[in-house]
C-alpha cells in the first residue's frame, strides 16, 4: 500500500531524511517512532505530497507522490502535526468544506459526516465553533476530517500530542478500531503509545531507520541486555568475590549501600541466575533485601538510539558544512 | 472548478467573520459618500465620474486590507498544509482565494449603487458611464487583489503583506503619476509609462468608453500576478 524507496530529503545543508526504504502492506498499523527532529514529520510530509523528496521515490496505492501527486493525495487522509483548522468555522461546516475539496457529493458528505461524528465522538459538538474547542476536541475534528472520504491510507502525525491521558486512551482506542479498514501510519515520540496500537514499529533517528519490527520482536532484541539486581546485607568485597566465581556470570558490579551492598549481575546469554544467586547468598548467610530481574525495556532501547543520534549530529553537521 | 469555488466560498464567509471586513466596508462607504457629496449640487454633472476616479485612490489602501490575509493567514495557521495535501492544484488554491476576495470587493461597490439612486432622485443621470465605470472598478479591484494575493504568498506576516501590496499598487498609480514629469524621461518611455498607469487606463471606463486594450491591460495584469502567486506557492514546497 505504501512504498518508500531510498528516500532522501535535504534542507539546505542538513539531511533530514537519509536514504529510507520501507513498505507497508494493506491493513497494517505502522508506528513511526523517533525523537524530535529525527525526520518523522518530513517523511510523512513527503508521503502526503506536501514536500517533494530530494532523491528516491515514494508511492501510495501505486501512485507516485511526485508524478501522480493528485491521485496519490486522493488516497490519503492526513492529520498534520499541529492539527491546523479554521478557527472561525463550525465543526460541521468545516467537515463539509473538507468533503467538498475531496469532490464528495452532498449525500455522500452527509452520510460520511454522520459516520465520522459518531466514530470520533463529535456528535455533541457538531454545531460548535472550532476556535472555542478544547485541544482534545480539536484533535478529534482533525482525525474526523482525515477519515471523512474513507481513505485507503491514514497518515496521522503525532495524533496524541498535547492530550491528557484519558484523551490519549480515547484516540488510541479509535485507532485500534480502525484497524483492518485502513492502512495506518502514525508517528510519535512517545513509545508506550505506539507499542499498544501498532502492528509494527519503525524507529527512526538522524534520518535513518534504526529498527523495524513488531513491538514483541523489538523487545526480544532488547531482552538480551537483561540483568539481575540483588541487594544484600553483606560486605561488598565478599559479594563480588562469591558472585564472580559463579558459572554463566559475565560481569558483576557492586555498590556499597547502607549496611550492605547492591550487586548488578550480567548473565551469559539468557540464563536465569536468580536461583543460583539466592543459593549463594543463603550458603554465605547473607540476608536478601531485594532481588529483581531488570529487563531492559523498549524505552531504554529507544533512549540508547536517541543518544546515538545526539552523538552523530555534530559530526554530520561538520561534514555537511 | 468546483473545488476552486469551494475555496472561494469559504474565503468569502471567513472575510465576513473578520472585523477587518467591516472596517474596510465602513471606511469605503464613508469615503465614497464624501467624494460624492463634494461635487453634489446644482450646475454639476449628474454622474459618478469624479467619485469613481477618487475611489481608485481610496482603493490603494482598502484593497490591500482585504487581501492581506488571503494566503498569509493560511501560512500562519498551518492550514496551508491541509490545502496543499488535498487533491487540489496550487492554481486552484490561488484562484479560489482571489475569487473569494473578489466576491467581497463586489459587495464593497454597493454604496455606489445607493449614490446612483440619489442621483436619480435629484436629476436624470446617464446610466451608460455608471455601468462602464462600475465594470472598470471591478477590473481595477481584480488587478489590485491579484497583487495582494501575490504579496500574501510571500509572507505569513499580514502587516508585511499589507505594506508590500500598498507599495506595488503605488508603483502603478502614484509613481506613474509623477514619474512622466521627470526631466530624464524621453517621450517614448513616457508613452509606455502612461500605458501602465492604472488611473489613465481607468479614465475611459468612467467616461463610458469600452476599449479592448484597457480590458487586455487589466486582465493580463491580474493574470500575471496570479501566475506569480502560484509560482511562489509552488516554490514553498521546495524550500
Amino acid at each position: 500500500m505504501i512504498q518508500v524507496k531510498n528516500l532522501v530529503k535535504w534542507y539546505g545543508p542538513n539531511r533530514a531524511v537519509d536514504d529510507i526504504s520501507f513498505e507497508v502492506p494493506q491493513g497494517q498499523i505502522v508506528g513511526f517512532l523517533g525523537p524530535n527532529g529525527a525526520g518523522k514529520s518530513t517523511t510523512l510530509r513527503i508521503l502526503t505530497g506536501y514536500l517533494p523528496p530530494t532523491g528516491g521515490s515514494a508511492s501510495i496505492a501505486g501512485c507516485d507522490v511526485l508524478t501522480q501527486s493528485i491521485e496519490a493525495r486522493r488516497q490519503i487522509g492526513y492529520l498534520p502535526e499541529s492539527t491546523p483548522l479554521y478557527p472561525e468555522m463550525r465543526v460541521e461546516e468545516f467537515l463539509h468544506f473538507r468533503g467538498k475539496l475531496m469532490n464528495m457529493t452532498r449525500a455522500d458528505r452527509n452520510k460520511a459526516i454522520d459516520y465520522v461524528a459518531d466514530r470520533c465522538g463529535l456528535v455533541q459538538i457538531r454545531r460548535r465553533i472550532i476556535g472555542q474547542l478544547s485541544k482534545g476536541n480539536r484533535q478529534r475534528v482533525g482525525i474526523a476530517q482525515a477519515l471523512l472520504h474513507d481513505p485507503k491510507v491514514l497518515i496521522l502525525d503525532e495524533p496524541t500530542a498535547g492530550l491528557d491521558p484519558v484523551q490519549i486512551g480515547a484516540v488510541r482506542n479509535l485507532i485500534t478500531e480502525l484497524k483492518g479498514k485502513h492502512t495506518i501510519l502514525l508517528s510519535s515520540h512517545i513509545l508506550p503509545e505506539i507499542e499498544k496500537t501498532a502492528d509494527r514499529v519503525l524507529i527512526i533517528a538522524g534520518g535513518k531507520i534504526k529498527a523495524d519490527g513488531s513491538p514483541a520482536e523489538l523487545r526480544t532484541q532488547v531482552a538480551q541486555g537483561a540483568r539481575i539486581l540483588i541487594e544484600l546485607k553483606a560486605e561488598p568485597a565478599a559479594v563480588r568475590k562469591a558472585f564472580t566465581g559463579l558459572d554463566h556470570v559475565v560481569s558483576v558490579e557492586v555498590q556499597a549501600r547502607e549496611g550492605g551492598c547492591r550487586a548488578i549481575v550480567s548473565p551469559q546469554d539468557d540464563c536465569d541466575l536468580r536461583e543460583t544467586l539466592g543459593q549463594t547468598a543463603l550458603t554465605n548467610g547473607w540476608l536478601i533485601r531485594e532481588m529483581r530481574n531488570e529487563t531492559a525495556s523498549l524505552e531504554q532501547f529507544f533512549i540508547q538510539i536517541t543518544a546515538d543520534q545526539e552523538h552523530a549530529t555534530p559530526s554530520e553537521a561538520s561534514l555537511a558544512s | 472548478m468546483n473545488q476552486t469555488l469551494t475555496i472561494a466560498r469559504r474565503e468569502l464567509t471567513s472575510l465576513f467573520f473578520s472585523p477587518i471586513a467591516y472596517v474596510v466596508l465602513g471606511i469605503f462607504s464613508a469615503g465614497t459618500a464624501m467624494l460624492f457629496f463634494l461635487q453634489f449640487g446644482p450646475n454639476n454633472p449628474a454622474s459618478l465620474k469624479t467619485t469613481m476616479e477618487g475611489v481608485i485612490w481610496l482603493m490603494i489602501f482598502l484593497v490591500p486590507a482585504i487581501s492581506m490575509r488571503l494566503l498569509s493567514e493560511e501560512f500562519r495557521n498551518g492550514t496551508i498544509e491541509m490545502l496543499m495535501t488535498s487533491p487540489l492544484t496550487d492554481t486552484q488554491i490561488v484562484c479560489g482565494k482571489w475569487l473569494g476576495a473578489m466576491g467581497f470587493f463586489v459587495t464593497l461597490l454597493l454604496p455606489l449603487l445607493v449614490l446612483t439612486v440619489v442621483l436619480e432622485c435629484f436629476s436624470d443621470p446617464d446610466y451608460g458611464p455608471i455601468v462602464t465605470g462600475l465594470l472598470g472598478l471591478i477590473l481595477v479591484g481584480g488587478f489590485y487583489l491579484a497583487i495582494g494575493t501575490f504579496a500574501s504568498a510571500l509572507s505569513e506576516n499580514q502587516i508585511i503583506t499589507f505594506l508590500l501590496t500598498v507599495f506595488i499598487i503605488c508603483l502603478f498609480t502614484l509613481v506613474l503619476f509623477f514619474l512622466p514629469a521627470a526631466s530624464f524621461i524621453t517621450p517614448g518611455i513616457r508613452k509606455t509609462l502612461f500605458y501602465l498607469h492604472v488611473n489613465s487606463q481607468f479614465a475611459d471606463f468612467s467616461k463610458g468608453l469600452l476599449d479592448l486594450t484597457k480590458f487586455i491591460y487589466f486582465i493580463s495584469g491580474t493574470a500575471l500576478f496570479l501566475f506569480m502567486a502560484v509560482k511562489l506557492l509552488e516554490s514553498k514546497r521546495w524550500r
